[in-house]
């Protein structure tokens, strides 16, 4: 097949499915569930793959092929997971799984109590080392913040039934939470805005000539099916209405 | 006339000056620089290998402008790769970022890291490269023998003793909760939002409809996703004793193992055995946007009476929570995410902040374990706290009385190395 016939297909099926997934924001219908489903599948298969040749491949058939048999033991761990789908033998999965949640742990608990804990005394003390070189706006800074972690830990304190100061300092920490997720919410908000631009570009794209105005087409094929879909929708219920 | 010759004469004499000036100026010769001497290799302490640390003493006789190369080679004979640049008045033995317990620094001394692996890829222990410096000041240059060494992971990271010293005060005041908690019980404060999940679980119930319990796309390693099996199994069983109906979509498969079990279990202790169903539990994708996709399809084609986002999750969050807001249930969110966070307090009615997803397994259960890791956290908090009060105080009282060492040593003491 000629590049262009490929290049116009994948037009039509980008803009296809690009379309029927945005098609979900009006309703649920049959073109949303053939991307869905779709997706599904390919996600899947994507995945799949990735793990075959990105891990399997490379982390335990290799190095077997070159005699490290030392892969032996994670690969039996690992495979000691699939023991589920057999109950007379699923008590072996634990194993895997044991040894799955030590290592998570052993692997996130010393991190966390590094960033966490003893980064989070650091970082908001480190400003007042230098008290007399700072400006007084720094200094308000520093204090801002040192302020508010306290409150927002206050918040975080379950020990204690939040009333009188620790009420008052508690809800200083939900202002101080309150703007930070005010921000973060703009921050992401701005970036989801950028992906949407992302596809409206390529559905200006592929409306082009070059490629058979496959936007256009496909967009008012799906507003005639809704207004199809619609009227004898309407129809049908009217009718059993009467028949009741 | 005599006058011009005054003036010629003295023109003259002034260029002849300035060209003895500049011919005595260069035959004055460069002060040589002084050797570089007690040059050595060493292997980095407290490293996972791949670093040397090369040592040598300090010049302070060298002029301005001087600098240190620093060149390395896995070859005998040349090969030499410049690793390092820097000026002769720095990289002292004090400028290395280690604490005070781990490491002694030695007055007039130059002591540099060289990480191997930038010039040559992965290191194994025991590959001996080679290292040798010169000084180069001007047009004059010194340069020193070439020493040898070889480098090895360590087995213990003295400089992190401060993270060991505070997990081992958490893990003791853990244990004293525990014993605390089977004695005498642990309290822990009304959390608003779970007080909610009764409710959205009679309402569902009464109305016949599904809950959607989604546990996010985090793995079993995750806080998050494991207190979120924890707040499953409280819910499960609640929906056990109403005789609702739960489907908890998963994300991850082991997740999917882990919740089986859990929902398993909460039926059993319900005395609802029979209830259970094994596709309560329902693998749909590992892939996050199919996933969300997916879940979504399913709660706008089910419209649940109640949505339960319990995990980590990432931008699928308000894909999910929408779709659910659309179809009228009640929704209760909770997740460490705090990116995801504004998007659940937007579209559900109830939302457990970060640490408050932690506690709720907790407050739910009122199980012994969980209210003990509950009291360790608040006490890690505290220690965060008065830390941050004094620790601040401290510093600037030693900022505003120069006492720089003092300050040193409590930047040391938190500082993760």
């Amino acid at each position: 097949m000629p590049d262009t016939t490929l290049l116009i297909a994948g037009a039509w099926i980008s803009a296809g499915l690009t379309i029927f997934l945005f098609s979900f924001l009006y309703k649920d219908n049959p073109f949303f569930k053939i991307a869905e489903h779709l997706y599904l599948g390919a996600g899947m298969g994507w995945w799949f793959q990735v793990y075959l040749f990105d891990v399997l491949k490379p982390k335990v058939w290799l190095p077997l092929m070159n005699h490290d048999w030392l892969v032996i033991i994670p690969a039996l761990l690992g495979l000691s997971l699939i023991t589920q789908f057999i109950p007379k033998i699923s008590w072996v999965s634990r194993y895997g799984f044991t040894f799955l949640m030590g290592y998570g742990s052993g692997l996130a608990i010393p991190a966390g109590l590094a960033t966490d804990f003893i980064n989070q005394i650091g970082g908001t003390i480190q400003p007042f080392a230098n008290l007399t070189g700072m400006s007084a706006f720094t200094f308000f800074n520093s204090v801002l913040m040192a302020v508010g972690v306290i409150c927002v830990l206050v918040y975080f304190f379950f020990s204690l039934e939040h009333t009188g100061v620790i009420k008052k300092a508690s809800n200083v920490g939900i202002y101080f939470l309150m703007i930070y997720f005010g921000a973060a919410f703009g921050n992401t908000v701005m970036a989801r805005f950028s992906l949407l631009y992302g596809r409206f570009d390529k559905l200006y794209a592929f409306s082009s000539r070059e490629n058979f105005y496959a936007t256009q087409i496909i967009l008012i094929g799906m507003v005639i099916y809704f207004i199809l879909h619609g009227f004898f929708a309407g129809k049908k219920t009217a009718s059993g209405e009467e028949a009741a | 006339m005599t006058k011009n010759k005054l003036i010629f004469f003295i023109i003259l004499s002034l260029l002849t000056a300035g060209g003895a000036s500049a011919a005595a100026k260069k035959s004055i010769p460069s002060p040589a620089l002084a050797a570089i001497s007690g040059l050595s290799a060493a292997d980095m302490p407290y490293d996972s290998g791949g670093t040397t640390l090369l040592s040598w003493d300090a010049d302070p006789t060298a002029p301005a402008g001087t600098v240190y190369r620093v060149f390395v080679s896995s070859l005998e004979t040349g090969g030499w790769i410049k690793a390092e640049e820097f000026g002769s008045g720095e990289k002292m033995s004090g400028s290395l970022d280690l604490p005070f317990w781990a490491w002694k620094t030695r007055p007039g001394v130059h002591e540099v890291k060289v990480e191997l692996n930038n010039s040559f890829g992965e290191v194994n222990d025991g590959q001996v490269f080679h290292f040798k410096i010169s000084k180069v000041g001007g047009a004059v240059s010194a340069e020193s023998a070439a020493v040898s060494g070889s480098t090895r992971g360590n087995w213990f990271r003295l400089d992190r003793l401060n993270n060991i010293v505070m997990l081992a005060l958490v893990t003791i005041v853990f244990f004293w909760a525990v014993s605390h908690a089977k004695r005498k019980g642990l309290f822990i404060r009304r959390i608003a939002g779970l007080d909610a999940i009764d409710e959205a679980i009679g309402r569902a119930t009464e109305m016949g409809k599904p809950i959607y319990y989604v546990p996010g796309i985090g793995d079993m390693t995750m806080v998050s996703t494991i207190a979120s099996t924890f707040i499953l199994g409280e819910v499960s069983k609640k929906v056990a004793q109403y005789d609702s109906t739960i489907k908890v979509p998963h994300y991850n498969p082991v997740v999917m193992t882990v919740s089986k079990e859990v929902v398993k279990q909460a039926f059993l202790e319900a005395g609802r055995p029979d209830s259970f169903r094994e596709d309560i539990n329902q693998f749909i994708s590992q892939d996050q946007f199919s996933y969300a996709a997916s879940v979504d399809g399913m709660i706008s084609r089910e419209k649940p009476a109640a949505c339960f986002f319990m995990g980590y999750f990432a931008a699928e969050s308000l894909l999910l929570a929408e779709v659910g807001a659309t179809t009228g249930a009640i929704q209760i969110a909770g997740t460490d995410a705090e990116g995801q966070l504004p998007f659940f307090f937007t579209s559900c009615d109830y939302t457990l902040i970060g640490e408050e997803l932690y506690a709720a397994g907790a407050y739910l259960s009122k199980d012994p374990m969980l209210l003990s890791a509950l009291k360790a956290q608040d006490f890690g908090k505290l220690v965060v706290m008065v830390s941050v009060v004094l620790g601040a105080i401290t510093v600037s009282v030693c900022s505003l009385m120069h006492w720089g060492v003092f300050a040193q040593l409590i930047a040391n003491l938190f500082k993760s190395y």
